[in-house]
């Protein structure tokens, strides 16, 4: 099979025909529609920027949503923590909410690509690209955040358990909707959260493996945990299977090495040229879970025996 | 330091030639003012204000683009080529195929075996098979698109050795084996029978990309003279000239190449400016416009030359107290599609010989045998990257050495200092070492500097659970100071004016390294003058003599040395004009600080400026040219025996590093690089280089690798070939050690691809020594690292 | 092919312009307005080499759509320029320190570090390094860039 045109002759040039900045949400959800599905929406644009470049997106009418009023916020409701639309990974990372009340999400946003890159790119834009690995969709998967998605029809609120369809498809249509806020729970004394990347270098990396944790402590014990893993599937994968062997169990190293191994058995990560084989990552999740589930138990105030 | 280093300089061996030169350069004594300070870079102000303009920044109004039709096939025939609807397109200014062609239609740096533009067959994916140049980018991109080609596929060659087997499909005419070398010193059998131990190992490296910032680009630009002037980045302004005029079908007096500063080289810009020369003219011709071609990232990384990969294979024998009795090794050293810089110019040039002298490592070895091949795959080819060829087999013969030391219950330093090169030693190739071999003094002060002892004793865990553990390694190196051709001479001009200013014109390029600064402080040092008093001429075909490329580490040392020598024609017209000022004999004249002076009575003096005007006024010679060719070099066709080289710089790194054994991450702590330099000229813009080669050195160790896949490249963008940040490389700190050469200027010797080279094994030997994992496939990423753990049954119980 | 009309602040000078829709900030800059000193390394802001500072804060002008300027303020390096024709002190100190040795990476260094500063005056290494880790250099090794940046931080207090 001879190898596409575009994988060996490369353009600096995008083509685009068109570029809209709207004022409101109203406006913009109005462009996206009167465009029948063919606009894209723009946030930061590091993702949507290169594959322009590369041609793998052919759209002609460009919707920049980085100017919306009222996206950038991040505000404790409740038990609940809300991050609007245009947040920023710095502004995320940066953020003394959300370092205490969320910190693998905070630890995430700090890794992805470069702070040239987290100035602008938001966590709206990284849940919408949908790829398996991006650091501020695993620890917001396993935050079990929820995102709401405006379109000129209204309003719905979409669980992240149901937002991942496949690799690059999310339940969100970038032709016709935008994701205006990110909502979960906040820590409370008794949990804890983690995430530990695995990459080649260490910053502007590939990610090999990630895995967020968020724990509940109940005294020695684990009452329930949430794992999430990439890439180990097309999508954020949450680890049921570990998450469900640990719950009620005493927290000790026998407990999560075995949580470990439970994992191996649901995910599945393919071989990657670049990113490593199969059986490597298999050996890391193991590695990551016991890891991941030890960092946060013991944000949690629970020492793993 | 110093001190003990000039000490031991006393005790040369020189041979007759050696003697003779270097009583004609006679330098290595000379006290210094200007060379050997650390003068800030010429060209810094324009850098820090963004002032400085490479390729990229001239503009391109009224130029055609340039843009290549590249093959999407690893091997295939091209049976039909049809560019008329390209041609048909609206602002497309021409369309060529192979037939256009009004010359040569071939280039490269040693063969010209690859084609301007595909005629009958591609070789490479990538290869190119169509040119067009159109008024903007977009339209060139779909006149591109627009050319149809049919083409047969051949099965292809992915793996250099199937392409050594009787059957395989032929690449080249030739077949496919471009180069068959041997060295063989002594009876490695003998050797063999003498040993206490025999190791057996094979080492593999993949392809690399150099990943310089800079694409490339080059201008091709008609004069009305009918010359075809070429600008761009480049290293080998010559070289290239040398290959365009042919392929345009004119004299090379009808070319004329122009360098733009270069946004790094590590050379790769040796040769990728030849092809896009070549190319960017022959649009130029045929349309009588200029013609820009700049590439993008990801068409650099699929287009040019890479770091050749090498399967080496060896065996070595050694005593119980770590004397090394024999040496026998197997280099299969992947060429890719296209000869480049790979193939051997007799008697002891191109990548390929270099790897194979260098390959038994700086040892006294009594039997070697080395056989090495050069083979032709369905691969990007592999040029010259930073070591040309020495840093793969160091992989080899530096890890080789930790493994034979940890067979034997010895210290990885104590068998390099079992065997370490010192003056008198006789190398592989049985050249004897006559002078300026520092290696022994770079290991001391290394360790010294680094604690090796006690940092070796203190390696281990480092934390309660037992996931990471502590480890430190070692690696030393040599590398030649010139090219090992009979044609390795360098040319030099110095034009003295009247007011004291003075001109200098040389040919070698600037990309980074600091030639541009080092070079006039060269000139400044032998008029008696301020580096700011010399303005360099940028390198010109039309104006600077033949200098040769700028690669090898030759740079400082042979055109330093012809620098020197035209120098000293105008110091004798002002040396002359001053005797009769001054009345003083001219043997006891010297010059410094702007003045020209008697030794005797240092009061007696004159500025310079006054005697270079006298000079003028009385006619005396202000032009002054020079020109050094280093001892000829030898190596036997069939034996590999001889002097390839006439010095080498020497150095030894250390470094530390913490390895997760349960994932294989790796964290570097401390490095520690001592090298013997002979003198270092600009101590702060060598200690740069020392920096910025051992960065490198560990993208090759840790992350850095051209991944293939049925010949297609699937990491063309950085995205994907990961080179270090700055997160990734720790505090490098450089020592330099100075034991004079008494062939270089003011004893110096080349220093831009030496820390490059044992960088990597240092480092694969410290994950070793820390974890137990041996990584003999580089690079050493966290998958490899986790896997040889494994195989090694795990890290150390202790 | 419509344009755009775009209003911005660069260099501390208001600009006007038309710009086709799907311009690139990095293109805007270096053939539309000639302000060279911002490269274009890899155009998918994995060097970092087109680093400028959007109202103050590093961004790679190669993923960033001209349009985003609008009424905002851009600082290239030629920003840096005084009328004296004095340097900065993190310009100083790269030189110093011989922190530029090809120079195709020093403008995006400059102005990363010039945010960070402005931010940070007194970074400890760990914090520069971070700060700077989206800007790749491939020939010095990164230890003289560290130094210039903390002889500058040094140099300004």
């Amino acid at each position: 099979m001879a190898l596409a045109f575009e994988k060996l002759h490369w353009h600096s040039k995008l083509e685009v025909a068109e570029y809209l900045v709207p004022a409101s949400l109203t406006e913009a959800l109005d462009m996206l529609a009167s465009h029948g599905g063919k606009a894209r929406v723009i946030a930061g644009g590091t993702d949507v920027i290169p594959e322009l470049r590369s041609r793998k997106l052919d759209v002609s009418v460009l919707v920049d949503v980085s100017r919306l009023p009222d996206m950038d916020g991040i505000e404790a409701d409740g038990d609940d923590i809300v991050i609007g639309g245009g947040v920023t990974h710095a502004a995320a990372a940066a953020s003394p909410l959300i370092q205490d009340k969320a910190s693998a999400l905070a630890t995430g946003c700090g890794w992805v690509g470069s702070p040239q890159i987290r100035n602008v790119a938001t966590l709206a834009g990284n849940l919408v690209s949908g790829q398996p690995a991006a650091d501020a969709s695993v620890p917001l998967l396993a935050l079990d955040a929820e995102v709401t998605i405006a379109s000129a029809k209204g309003e719905r609120v979409v669980p992240l358990s149901e937002f991942f369809l496949g690799l690059g498809q999310t339940a969100l249509d970038p032709g016709r909707e935008i994701l205006t806020s990110i909502r979960f729970q906040a820590l409370a004394d008794n949990q804890g959260s983690a995430y530990l990347r695995l990459a080649k270098r260490k910053a502007l990396n590939l990610p090999i493996l990630v895995c967020a944790v968020k724990a509940t402590a109940d005294g020695g014990n684990i009452a329930s945990a949430a794992i999430a893993l990439g890439p180990v599937a097309p999508v954020p994968f949450r680890e049921r299977a570990a998450e469900e062997f640990v719950a009620g169990k005493p927290a000790t190293m026998e407990t999560l090495t075995q949580a470990g191994e439970t994992a191996t058995a649901t995910c599945n990560p393919r071989d990657s040229l670049l990113r490593g084989s199969c059986d490597y990552r298999t050996e890391m999740v193991k590695v990551f879970v016991r890891r991941g589930l030890t960092a946060a138990l013991a944000q949690a105030g629970c020492t793993v025996k | 330091m110093q001190d003990k280093t000039q000490e031991k300089t006393k005790t040369q061996v020189l041979t007759r030639e050696e003697n003779e030169l270097a009583r004609r350069l006679r330098t290595a004594d000379k006290p210094l003012t200007v060379a050997g300070t650390s003068i800030g870079r010429r060209d810094d102000p324009l850098k820090v204000t963004g002032k400085l303009k490479y390729g990229a920044d001239y503009s391109a109004e009224g130029f055609l683009f340039g843009k290549i039709l590249r093959s999407p096939h690893a091997h295939a025939l091209i049976k039909s080529i049809n560019v008329k609807k390209a041609q048909e397109l609206e602002g497309v200014a021409a369309v060529l195929t192979a037939e256009d062609l009004p010359g040569r239609n071939g280039f490269g740096a040693i063969i010209p075996d690859q084609p301007v533009i595909c005629g009958d067959k591609v070789r490479f994916v990538g290869d190119g098979v169509a040119l067009v140049a159109a008024e903007t980018e977009t339209i060139a991109h779909q006149a591109l698109k627009l050319i149809e080609v049919e083409y047969e596929p051949l099965p292809g060659i992915f793996d250099p050795r199937d392409a050594m087997a009787e059957d395989a499909p032929k690449i080249h005419e030739g077949g496919n084996i471009l180069s068959d070398d041997k060295m063989v010193k002594g009876d490695v059998d003998a050797g063999f029978a003498e040993a206490d131990v025999i190791l057996e190992r094979t080492y593999q490296v993949p392809f690399l990309e150099h990943a310089y910032l800079e694409p490339d680009t080059t201008m091709a630009i008609p004069q009305p003279d009918g010359v075809m002037l070429i600008e761009g980045p480049m290293q080998a302004p010559f070289t290239t000239r040398r290959n365009v005029a042919p392929v345009l079908g004119v004299p090379i007096n009808q070319v004329r190449v122009r360098q733009i500063h270069m946004g790094g080289g590590f050379g790769g810009k040796e040769d990728s400016p030849i092809d896009l020369s070549c190319r960017a003219a022959v649009l130029a011709q045929a349309t009588g416009r200029p013609v820009k071609i700049t590439l993008e990232r990801e068409e650099v990384t699929i287009q040019t030359a890479k770091r050749h990969p090498m399967i080496m294979e060896l065996k070595v024998g050694v005593k119980k107290d770590g004397t090394l009795t024999a040496f026998q090794g197997v280099i299969y050293d992947e060429q890719g599609a296209y000869a480049s810089l790979g193939p051997k110019i007799p008697p002891a040039g191109g990548s390929h010989v270099h790897a194979m002298v260098m390959m038994p490592g700086p040892y006294e070895i009594p039997n070697v045998k080395v056989d090495a091949y050069l083979l032709y795959t369905n691969h990007p080819y592999g040029g010259a990257m930073r070591g040309f060829g020495a840093p793969q087999v160091h992989i080899a013969h530096e890890q080789m050495m930790d493994e034979l030391a940890a067979e034997l219950g010895i210290t990885a330093v104590d068998i390099r200092e079992k065997n370490a090169f010192r003056l008198g030693s006789q190398t592989a190739t049985g050249q004897v070492l006559s002078q300026s071999v520092g290696l022994r003094e770079t290991l001391e002060s290394c360790a010294d500097r680094f604690k090796w002892d006690e940092r070796l004793a203190a390696t281990g865990w480092v934390d309660q659970a037992h996931t990471k553990r502590r480890g430190v390694g070692v690696a030393m190196g040599w590398y030649r100071t010139s090219i090992g051709t009979n044609g390795d001479g360098c040319g030099a001009a110095v034009h003295l004016h009247e007011d004291g200013s003075v001109l200098l014109y040389s040919g070698i390029t600037e990309m980074g390294q600091g030639a541009f600064t080092v070079l006039p402080q060269i000139c400044a040092e032998e008029l008696g003058i301020m580096p700011e008093d010399v303005r360099l001429v940028k390198p010109d075909t039309d104006l600077v003599p033949e200098s040769g490329p700028t690669v090898g580490s030759r740079s400082t040392t042979l055109m330093g040395n012809a620098i020197i020598l035209a120098a000293r024609q105008v110091k004798e017209s002002l040396m002359d004009t001053a005797s009769m000022m001054l009345m003083v004999p001219t043997e006891r004249l010297d010059a410094k600080g702007r003045k020209i002076y008697d030794r005797e009575n240092p009061d007696k003096s004159l500025d310079f400026a006054a005697v270079a005007a006298r000079a003028m006024a009385a006619g005396k010679r202000m032009i002054g040219q020079g020109w050094w060719t280093p001892p000829v070099p030898s190596l036997d066709g069939h034996t590999g025996q001889g002097s390839p080289y006439h010095v080498y710089t020497y150095s030894t790194h250390m470094v530390q590093v913490v390895v997760d054994v349960e994932t294989g991450e790796v964290e570097l702590e401390d490095y520690v690089a001592a090298f013997d330099v002979g003198k270092a000229i600009n101590p702060k813009a060598l200690e740069g280089q020392i920096e910025g080669g051992v960065a490198m050195g560990l993208g090759y160790a840790l992350m850095e690798e051209v991944v293939l896949v049925e010949g297609v490249t699937q990491n063309p963008s950085l995205q994907g070939y990961l080179v270090p940040t700055m997160l990734d490389v720790p505090d490098i700190q450089p020592v330099i050690l100075e034991v004079t050469n008494e062939l270089g200027p003011y004893g110096a010797k080349g220093i831009g691809e030496m820390p490059n080279i044992p960088a990597t094994p240092a480092i694969i030997n410290a994950i070793a020594q820390a974890s137990n994992g041996r990584v003999r496939r580089l690079p050493a990423d966290p998958e490899r690292i986790f896997w040889a753990i494994k195989e090694a049954g795990g890290p150390p119980q202790d | 092919m419509s344009t755009v009309e775009l209003s911005f602040k660069l260099n501390g000078r208001e600009v006007s312009l038309s710009v086709a829709p799907d311009t690139l900030l990095v293109d805007l800059l270096r053939e539309g307005l000639g302000l060279t000193g911002t490269k274009a390394g890899c155009r998918e802001g994995e060097c970092g080499a087109c680093t400028v500072l959007l109202d103050g804060t590093p961004m790679n002008s190669c993923l960033l759509p001209a349009v985003k300027a609008q009424g905002r303020e851009v600082t290239t390096i030629e920003g840096l320029e005084k009328t004296d024709g004095s340097l900065e002190p993190l310009q100083e100190a790269f030189m110093g320190e011989g922190a530029a040795q090809c120079g195709f990476c020093t403008p995006a260094m400059i102005l990363t570090a010039t945010a960070l500063l402005k931010n940070n005056p007194d970074p400890d290494e760990g914090e520069i390094r971070h700060a700077l880790s989206g800007v790749i250099c491939r020939c010095t090794g990164y230890r003289k860039i560290v130094q210039a940046v903390q002889t500058a931080a040094k140099a300004r207090s």
